[in-house]
C-alpha cells in the first residue's frame, strides 16, 4: 500500500510531463474510455429511471473526460485538461437543467419513468 | 494530409518509442478485439436487471473476462514494444468498468449513484497516471462532491414515499431494462466501429512535438519569471539584489531549451534613472525546476481559451435560472381565490 | 360588253395592290350596336318594369336598323368610285405578340374591319334582314314576353354582333370570333325552348356538330399563320399574290403543298358552319329553335358564313388543285341528298330547312364552278326568299297552334287574313323552284350553267344532277304551297294549343297581326326586287356581280379581254398552255353575257352542244317548271276553280300515295332521311359511346386507381413507420445511437 502512495507521489512530484506515451499505451485509455461511453449508452437505452438516464449521460461524459486527458498526455498539451474543465461546466449546468427538469416531471406524474412522457403533442 | 503527417511521424520517430503501423492490427488482434467485445456484449446482457431470473452476477463475470480478453490482447503488443501503461492503470480502469456496469445494472438508483461516485474515484486515478493531478482532485471535488450529492438528494427527493407494508418495493421502471438486447446490441456495434476506428486511428497518429518546445510545459515557466527566480534564489543561483534580466522588448531572459537564465545585479540607468538589470551573467537551471500540473494547466487555461471560458460562464448562468424556473412551484390562483386572499389581506391590515 | 375581263383582271390584280384606305371610323357602330343592343337586353331582363313590356324587340329593331341604315351609307361609300374600293377600320389592337423581329414572329389581331364590296354586300342583307325579322319576332315571340323575351332578343343581337364580326373582320382571328359567336348564339337559340328535351338535344347537336368543323377552321388558321406569318387579311392576300401569279403562269409546282391544304382544313370548317355533306344533319334539327331564328340563322346568315369564308379567301381556295372540286361535288351531292329528302317529309318547316340545305349546296357548288359570283348572288336572293319562306312557316305556326303538318292543312291563304301570307309564300316558292324571271331562277340558272361551262372532274354530270335537283327543288316547294295554302280551307291545331290559348281548351286559329304582315310583305317585294339587281350591272353580272369583282372573292382570271379565262390550280394543263401560247383561240364566254358568248372552245364545256349560257335560262326554266306541274298532278286542286275552293284532299292525296307503293322503299328512305342519322348513330356514336365507356372504366380502374394509389402511399407509409414514433425517448436514443454508429462505419470504410 505504502508502494503505491510513494509511486503516486513520485508521479505528482513529476510536476511537468515525463517521457512520451506510445500509441500503444495510449490505445488502452482510449479502449477504456470508449467501454466507459458504450456502458453509458447501453444504460441510458436500457433504464427507465430519469434519473439513472441522466446518470449515464454523465457517464458518457466522463468517458470523453478520460479520452481527453489521455490525449493530452499523449500530445504532451495541456488544452486536453482545459477541456475536461469545460466539460465538467457543462455536465454540471446540464446536471442543473435535468434535475429541475426530473423534480417537475415527478411533481407532475408521481414517477420518474420515461415512458410515462410518450405523448407527442401538448 | 496523411503522408505529411507519416512524415512527421517518422521525423519524431528518432526521439521516443518507435510509432509506426498503419492498422488496428498493430495495435490489437482484430480477432480478439470483436471476440471481446461480443463477450462483453454478452455480459452487459446478462447483467442488465430483469425481473425473475437475474443472472447479474454472471454477466459481470463474463464482463470482466471480456474485459481481461481486450486488455491482454492490447498487452501482447504494447508489451512487445516495452509501452505496457501502469499497473494502476489496470486497477484503475477495472474499477471503473465494473462500478459502470453496477451503475447501469443496480435496481436501486441510490446505489447506481453511490456506484457512480466510484467511478469517478477510480477515474481520478486514471487522471493521475496520466499527469493531470489538478483534474484528478478537481473532478472528485466537483463530480463526487458536488454534482453526484446533489444528485442523491434529488433521487431522495423523487421517490414514492413507500408504504408500510412494502418497504423494499422496486419501482417496475428501475426493475427492468428496457429492450436491452436492442440496446446491448446497438451500443457495442458502436463500441466495436468506436474501437477499430481509434486504433487504426492512433497508430497513425504522428508524435507530438518536442517536449521542450512545446508551447505547456517547461516552455510556460519563459512566462514564469517569479518561480524561476524563487527556484534560482532556493537554490543559491542567485544573490539578493539580483534579478532576471529582461530583453529589449521586457521579457525575463529565459531560454527554457537551453534551460537557462540571464541574472544581474539591479542597477539604475543613467539617462532616465529606471531600475536596470546591470553585469548580466548567465545561469543554468537547476535540475528539479519544472512547471508543475497547475502552473501548466492555468497558463493554458487562461491564456489560450479565454473566450471558452466567457461562453461556460454564460452557460452556467443560464443552466441556473432554468434550474430556477423549472423547479419553481407555480401556484396558479383562480379569480375567486386571489378575491378571498385580497379580502383576507384587507380585513388583516387594520390589525 | 365584251371587254369586261379588262376590268376584271384589273380588279383582279388590285387585290394584292399594297394596303387598303382607312374607312370611315363610325362603321364600327355597325358592328357594335347590335352588342349594345344585346347588353340593353340583359338590362330590361334585370329591370321588372321593362321586363314585361315589348321594349327588348323595340330596342333590338331600332338599334338593328341603325346598324343597317350605317351600312347602307358604308355602300355608298365604299362603291362611291368607279370600283369598288376596300377600306380598313381599326378599333382597337386586340392581340399583339411578338417573339422576334424577323417577319413570322408576330402575332397580330386587331379588333378591326376589311371593308370591301364583299363584305358591304354580306353586311347589307345581314343587317337588313336582321331588322326585319327582329320586327317580325316582336310579335312572334309574344306570347313569351318576359325574361324569355329578353332572353331571344339578347342573343338575337349578340348574334348579329357576332355575325358582324365574322363578316366584317379584318382577320382571321376575329372572323374565328364570330364564327364561334355565331355557332354559340346557334345553340343559345336552337335550344330556346329549353324545356323540351328536343330542343336541348338539337341545340347539342347542332354546337357539336359546328365543333367538328371549327376544328378544321382553327387548324386552317393556324396552319395559315404558320406558312404566311399573318392572318390579316390585308397582309395575307398580298402574300397570296405570288402564288396566284405562279397559277396564271401555270406553274403549279411552285405553290408549296401547305399552301394547298390550308384551303381544305377552311373547308371543313365551312361544310360544318354550312351544314355541307357529311355535317349536315343538324341544320334540319335546328328547326326547334323559334321561326324567326330559323329564318335568320338557319336559312339567311349564319349558314352561308361558310359561304362567305371560301368567298373571303378565294384566292387560296384558287390555288389549290383540290380544295375547289371537292367544294363543288360535296356541294352538289348535298344539293341531291337533300332534296330528295325534303320530297318525302310532312312537316313543312323541316321541308324548308333541307331546302336550305339544298341552296347552299347548290352556292358551295357554285363556288366550286369558279362563279363566285353566282354562289354570293344566289347566297342573296335566297337570303331574302328564304326568309320569307319561314316567316310564311312561322306565321302558319304561330296562327294554328303549332301545327307545321302538311297533311293536316289546306287552303291557309283563303282564310279570313291570310292574305298576305299566301302572297308572300307564292312568290317564295317561286323563287325556290326557279320559276323564270324570279330572282331564284336567275341567281340559281347563274349557277347551272358554269357547271357546263367550266372545265373540271365531272362538273358535267355535276350540272345534270343540279338541274335534276331544281327539278326536284320544284316539286317539293309547290307540294307545300298546293297542300297548305290552297285547295280548301281546313285546319287542325298543333299540339301547343295549350300552351298558346291556355284560358279556354277552343282552338282559334289567328291571323297574323301588322308586324308579320308588314315584314312578309317587304321581303316578298324584295325577292321580286332581287331579280331586278341582276340587270342593274348587266356587263358584271349584275349587281352582285359588281360586289363581288370589287372584292378578294373575285375570280382570278388569266388572260386579257377576248382571251380571258378563269383560272383554278386544277385547270392548269388549260392555264399552262394558254400561258404558253399567248393567242390561243379561247374565247372570253363566261364573263360577256350568255347570248353574246358564241361558239365551242377547249375552254367552255358545252351543253348538248350548245353554248350554256344560251341555253341554260330554257333548260332550267324546263325543268323547274315540270316540278311545279308535277306537283300540281300530284297534290294540286283539279282545275282553275278548284285552285280555290276545290275539294282538292281526297283525290291528290290518293294520286300521291298512289305513287308511293310503285316506288318502292325509296320514299320511306327518303322519310327517313336516308338513315343517315341512324347511320351516323352506328357508325360514330356508338362506337364513342363504348370507346367511352372503356375509357370511363380504364378511367375509374388505372387512372383513379394511380390517383388514389399515389394518396394512400402516404398513408400506407405513414402507417408503417409511425410505432417508430412512439414518443418514447429510448426509441430516439436507439436511433440516434445506431445512427452514430452507422455514420462513425461509413467514415471509417471511406477513409479507409
Amino acid at each position: 500500500m505504502t508502494g503505491v502512495i510513494d509511486q503516486i507521489g513520485g508521479m505528482l512530484a513529476q510536476a511537468g510531463y515525463p517521457a512520451p506515451m506510445s500509441v500503444l499505451t495510449l490505445s488502452h485509455y482510449l479502449f477504456v474510455s470508449a467501454a466507459m461511453f458504450t456502458l453509458g449508452m447501453v444504460g441510458f437505452l436500457t433504464r427507465r429511471n430519469l434519473i439513472i438516464m441522466f446518470l449515464c449521460t454523465e457517464m458518457m461524459f466522463q468517458a470523453a473526460g478520460i479520452a481527453l486527458i489521455a490525449a493530452s498526455r499523449f500530445w504532451l498539451n495541456h488544452t486536453g485538461q482545459s477541456f475536461v474543465i469545460f466539460v465538467l461546466t457543462v455536465a454540471a449546468a446540464e446536471a442543473a437543467m435535468a434535475l429541475a427538469l426530473v423534480v417537475l416531471l415527478f411533481r407532475k406524474r408521481e414517477s420518474l419513468s420515461a415512458e410515462e412522457w410518450a405523448e407527442m403533442k401538448g | 494530409m496523411q503522408s505529411v503527417a507519416r512524415s512527421r511521424a517518422r521525423r519524431a520517430g528518432s526521439r521516443g518509442p518507435q510509432i509506426r503501423g498503419s492498422s488496428l492490427s498493430e495495435v490489437i488482434n482484430p480477432f480478439v478485439l470483436y471476440a471481446g467485445i461480443a463477450l462483453g456484449a454478452v455480459g452487459v446482457l446478462l447483467a442488465l436487471p430483469r425481473k425473475r431470473i437475474n443472472p447479474q452476477v454472471l454477466g459481470a463475470l463474463i464482463g470482466a473476462v471480456a474485459l481481461g480478453v481486450v486488455l491482454v490482447g492490447l498487452g501482447v503488443r504494447a508489451g512487445a514494444s516495452d509501452a505496457l501503461p501502469n499497473i494502476y492503470f489496470y486497477v484503475f480502469s477495472a474499477i471503473a468498468l465494473g462500478s459502470c456496469l453496477r451503475v447501469i445494472t443496480h435496481q436501486r438508483p441510490v446505489y447506481a449513484a453511490l456506484y457512480f461516485i466510484l467511478a469517478i474515484l477510480a477515474s481520478s486515478g486514471l487522471y493521475l497516471i496520466l499527469s493531470a493531478e489538478f483534474m484528478a482532485f478537481a473532478l472528485i471535488i466537483i463530480y463526487a462532491g458536488a454534482i453526484l450529492i446533489t444528485y442523491l438528494f434529488v433521487i431522495m427527493l423523487a421517490t414514492e414515499a413507500p408504504s408500510e407494508e412494502e418497504l423494499d418495493r422496486l419501482a417496475d421502471y428501475d426493475a427492468v431494462a428496457r429492450e436491452p438486447m436492442v440496446a446491448t446490441g446497438v451500443g457495442f456495434v458502436l463500441l466495436a466501429v468506436l474501437t477499430t476506428m481509434l486504433f487504426s486511428g492512433a497508430s497513425q497518429l504522428p508524435a507530438p512535438e518536442s517536449f521542450a518546445s512545446t508551447a505547456s510545459g517547461d516552455a510556460v515557466l519563459r512566462d514564469l519569471p517569479g518561480a524561476v527566480e524563487k527556484a534560482l534564489r532556493r537554490a543559491g543561483l542567485m544573490e539578493d539584489g539580483e534579478a532576471i534580466a529582461r530583453d529589449a522588448d521586457g521579457r525575463p531572459r529565459i531560454d527554457p531549451v537551453q534551460r537557462v537564465a540571464w541574472v544581474g545585479l539591479i542597477g539604475e540607468d543613467p539617462a532616465s534613472g529606471e531600475p536596470v538589470v546591470v553585469n548580466v551573467r548567465q545561469v543554468s537551471w537547476p535540475d528539479d525546476l519544472h512547471a508543475n500540473n497547475v502552473q501548466a494547466l492555468a497558463y493554458d487555461f487562461l491564456n489560450r481559451h479565454p473566450g471558452t471560458i466567457e461562453i461556460a460562464g454564460v452557460i452556467l448562468l443560464m443552466a441556473m435560472l432554468g434550474a430556477v424556473v423549472l423547479s419553481r412551484r407555480q401556484v396558479e390562483l383562480d379569480e375567486e381565490a386571489k378575491a378571498r386572499q385580497a379580502r383576507h389581506l384587507h380585513v388583516e391590515e387594520p390589525a | 360588253m365584251h371587254n369586261l375581263a379588262g376590268p376584271l383582271s384589273q380588279v383582279a390584280s388590285s387585290a394584292d395592290v399594297g394596303v387598303p384606305a382607312q374607312g370611315p371610323a363610325w362603321a364600327s357602330l355597325i358592328v357594335f350596336l347590335p352588342l349594345l343592343a344585346c347588353a340593353l337586353c340583359g338590362v330590361c331582363a334585370i329591370v321588372p318594369a321593362m321586363r314585361r313590356t315589348k321594349l327588348p324587340a323595340w330596342i333590338t329593331v331600332a338599334l338593328l336598323g341603325v346598324s343597317f341604315v350605317l351600312t347602307v351609307l358604308l355602300y355608298q361609300d365604299v362603291s362611291a368610285g368607279e370600283h369598288a374600293k376596300t377600306v380598313l377600320v381599326t378599333s382597337w389592337e386586340w392581340f399583339h405578340l411578338s417573339w422576334g423581329d424577323a417577319p413570322g414572329q408576330q402575332f397580330v389581331a386587331s379588333f378591326g374591319f376589311y371593308i370591301d364590296s364583299l363584305t358591304v354586300l354580306w353586311m347589307l342583307f345581314v343587317t337588313g334582314l336582321a331588322t326585319l325579322i327582329a320586327l317580325y319576332a316582336s310579335e312572334y315571340m309574344s306570347h313569351d314576353v318576359g325574361l324569355g323575351y329578353c332572353r331571344f332578343f339578347a342573343a338575337f343581337s349578340l348574334f348579329v354582333f357576332s355575325m358582324a364580326c365574322l363578316v366584317m373582320g379584318d382577320n382571321l382571328l376575329l372572323l374565328y370570333l364570330g364564327w364561334e359567336g355565331v355557332g354559340l348564339c346557334s345553340y343559345l337559340l336552337i335550344g330556346y325552348f329549353y324545356n323540351e328535351a328536343g330542343a336541348v338535344a338539337a341545340a347539342k347537336k347542332a354546337f357539336i356538330m359546328n365543333r367538328i368543323g371549327d376544328l378544321g377552321l382553327a387548324l386552317g388558321i393556324m396552319l395559315t399563320f404558320w406558312h404566311f406569318g399573318t392572318i390579316q387579311y390585308a397582309e395575307l392576300f398580298p402574300l397570296v399574290a405570288p402564288y396566284v401569279e405562279a397559277l396564271k403562269a401555270g406553274d403549279i409546282g411552285q405553290i408549296p403543298l401547305v399552301v394547298q391544304a390550308i384551303p381544305l382544313l377552311l373547308m371543313v370548317g365551312a361544310f360544318g358552319k354550312s351544314a355541307q355533306l357529311p355535317l349536315y344533319v343538324w341544320l334540319p334539327d335546328a328547326m326547334w329553335g323559334p321561326t324567326p331564328v330559323s329564318a335568320l340563322i338557319h336559312a339567311a346568315t349564319m349558314v352561308t358564313a361558310g359561304v362567305y369564308l371560301i368567298a373571303r379567301t378565294y384566292p387560296l381556295f384558287a390555288v389549290s388543285e383540290l380544295a375547289l372540286p371537292i367544294v363543288a361535288w360535296v356541294g352538289t351531292l348535298t344539293a341531291l341528298l337533300s332534296a330528295t329528302i325534303a320530297m318525302a317529309q310532312f312537316d313543312i318547316k323541316r321541308i324548308m330547312a333541307y331546302s336550305t340545305v339544298s341552296q347552299l349546296g347548290y352556292m358551295f357548288a357554285g363556288l366550286g364552278f369558279l362563279t363566285s359570283t353566282g354562289a354570293a348572288f344566289h347566297v342573296f336572293t335566297h337570303a331574302f326568299f328564304k326568309a320569307s319562306l319561314f316567316l310564311c312557316c312561322g306565321a302558319v305556326m304561330h296562327g294554328f297552334a303549332g301545327q307545321l303538318d302538311l297533311r293536316r292543312l289546306s287552303g291557309v291563304s283563303f282564310m279570313k287574313g291570310w292574305g298576305i301570307v299566301g302572297i308572300a309564300m307564292l312568290i317564295g316558292c317561286l323563287n325556290l323552284a326557279g320559276f323564270p324571271l324570279t330572282a331564284g331562277f336567275f341567281s340559281k340558272d347563274m349557277i347551272l350553267a358554269e357547271a357546263f361551262v367550266t372545265p373540271g372532274p365531272g362538273y358535267a354530270l355535276a350540272g345534270w344532277i343540279l338541274l335534276v335537283t331544281a327539278g326536284l327543288t320544284a316539286y317539293y316547294t309547290f307540294r307545300v304551297f298546293f297542300r297548305v295554302f290552297v285547295g280548301p280551307q281546313h285546319a287542325e291545331p298543333g299540339d301547343e294549343v295549350h300552351a298558346h290559348d291556355g284560358h279556354d281548351a277552343h282552338f282559334h286559329p289567328h291571323a297574323p297581326g301588322w308586324a308579320i304582315n308588314s315584314v312578309l310583305a317587304i321581303l316578298a317585294v324584295a325577292s321580286i326586287l332581287a331579280a331586278g339587281t341582276y340587270f342593274i350591272e348587266k356587263e358584271q353580272h349584275g349587281w352582285v356581280g359588281k360586289m363581288v369583282h370589287g372584292s378578294t372573292a373575285a375570280e382570278i382570271v388569266v388572260g386579257e379581254g377576248e382571251h380571258a379565262v378563269r383560272a383554278a390550280a386544277f385547270r392548269h394543263d388549260l392555264v399552262g398552255e394558254h400561258a404558253i401560247h399567248g393567242e390561243s383561240h379561247e374565247p372570253a364566254g363566261d364573263h360577256a353575257t350568255p347570248e353574246e358568248a358564241g361558239g365551242s372552245s377547249i375552254a367552255h364545256g358545252s351543253f348538248l352542244g350548245m353554248d350554256p349560257h344560251a341555253v341554260m335560262y330554257y333548260v332550267s326554266s324546263l325543268f323547274g317548271i315540270a316540278g311545279i306541274l308535277t306537283a300540281a298532278y300530284l297534290h294540286g286542286p283539279r282545275g282553275l276553280f278548284g285552285l280555290f275552293i276545290g275539294s282538292r284532299t281526297e283525290a291528290a292525296t290518293s294520286r300521291a300515295d298512289a305513287l308511293v307503293p310503285a316506288l318502292g322503299p325509296l320514299v320511306q328512305w327518303a322519310r327517313h332521311k336516308w338513315y343517315v342519322d341512324e347511320l351516323y348513330d352506328f357508325l360514330i356514336v356508338k362506337p364513342l359511346w363504348v370507346l367511352s365507356h372503356i375509357f370511363h372504366l380504364i378511367d375509374q380502374l388505372l387512372i383513379d386507381g394511380l390517383v388514389d394509389l399515389m394518396g394512400r402511399l402516404p398513408s400506407i407509409g405513414g402507417r408503417s413507420i409511425r410505432p417508430s414514433q412512439s414518443g418514447v425517448l429510448h426509441g430516439y436514443a436507439v436511433g440516434m445511437a445506431s445512427g452514430l454508429a452507422f455514420l462513425l462505419l461509413l467514415v471509417w470504410l471511406l477513409t479507409l
